[in-house]
């Protein structure tokens, strides 16, 4: 597990429209669970976080979408970072999916551009080794909510930078 | 095909991580068939007991130290060589009792402990008891009684994790106890 140190420069305290909704969700963990349930969600700020949910689950089925069509193809050409899904106007919504189909969720105001792509990209792995370690954690079970301290303080370290 | 010649090379490399989730998978079962964290932490002491009193043949014919004068030298050999020699890492001593029969081992990092977050139903589980049990054990073999436990623990919130050795008596030439 390498080591990312996401640089992101500040910016103004007056572009407080931002949010950044995270949403991470498992899929074929086990059978007794439904699909595509969410592990972890976090946003900032909290008003219209119920438009975050609905703007992530639709993304789920652009997720599925992109993982499903290389199909045939060799599953090792994927990328795990899935880039922009879809942009609406309001929101740029961006992908990760691990190769345990667990799929990284992140939702930006579109009034934020100062975040660019190789940003986002660090974004991911910094989450994705974070989830390994929330993993690691015997005391986790996969499928559970994560509760982790350490995660959330990476998530919330993240995003205040970004924000 | 001597096995004296395998103790005199370094031991072989393992994967840190999978020993890590190996003792993580152990606790976890434990918590899983007794479900009282106090009778886990009986059940860990345990087993590193019958863990200590083995490893200490396998220390003392890998390290070749003689035998310790006083328990200050018994003090700086586990945490110099033993420590290091078996989880990689080299605690400090400190603390002593004025009596000198009691000192504090301060371990800056435990890899038993790496990634590990105890949920708040284990709030008195001794995640790491089974060095607690694999210290007492080690050195009963060589006639010391000792009492070991934990003061302090990363796991816990603490800074440090902090284990607390007693010196009890010195022990008479008697056949050990035997698995308990």
């Amino acid at each position: 597990m390498h080591q990312v140190r996401l640089q992101i420069k500040g910016s103004d305290v007056a572009r407080y429209s931002y949010s950044i909704h995270m949403q991470i969700s498992a899929v074929l963990q086990s059978w007794s669970k439904p699909k595509n349930y969410p592990l972890f969600i976090r946003s900032v700020p909290i008003q219209n976080e119920l438009k975050f949910h609905y703007t992530v689950h639709t993304s789920l089925d652009v997720v599925e979408e992109k993982i499903s069509a290389v199909g045939k193809a060799m599953a090792d050409q994927r990328e795990l970072y899935l880039g922009l899904l879809y942009p609406t106007e309001d929101y740029k919504v961006y992908g990760y999916v691990t190769n345990s189909k667990v799929k990284f969720v992140i939702v930006v105001d579109s009034s934020n551009t100062s975040l660019r792509d190789n940003e986002i990209r660090s974004m991911f792995r910094k989450l994705h080794n974070s989830f390994t370690d929330v993993m690691c954690n015997p005391f986790y079970n996969p499928g559970d909510t994560i509760q982790s301290k350490a995660f959330d303080s990476i998530v919330s370290a993240m995003m205040v930078q970004a924000s | 095909m001597s096995r004296q010649s395998n103790r005199t090379t370094d031991s072989k490399k393992m994967n840190a991580e999978l020993f890590t989730l190996t003792y993580g998978a152990l606790v976890t079962q434990l918590c899983k068939d007794y479900e009282n964290d106090e009778e886990v932490n009986k059940q860990l002491d345990k087993m590193g007991y019958n863990i200590g009193v083995r490893l200490i043949e396998d220390f003392l014919a890998r390290s070749s130290v003689g035998r310790c004068q006083d328990f200050r030298e018994t003090a700086d050999v586990i945490a110099k060589v033993a420590f290091k020699m078996y989880l990689g890492i080299t605690p400090s001593v400190t603390n002593w009792s004025p009596a000198g029969d009691e000192f504090s081992l301060i371990l800056e990092s435990n890899p038993l402990v790496d990634f590990v977050e105890l949920p708040d139903n284990h709030s008195s589980l001794v995640y790491s008891n089974l060095l607690c049990g694999v210290l007492r054990g080690a050195l009963e073999m060589v006639q010391m009684a000792v009492a070991v436990k934990f003061s302090q623990d990363t796991l816990r919130g603490d800074n440090v994790t902090e284990i607390r050795m007693k010196f009890i008596k010195r022990m008479e030439e008697n056949l050990p106890a035997g698995d308990e």
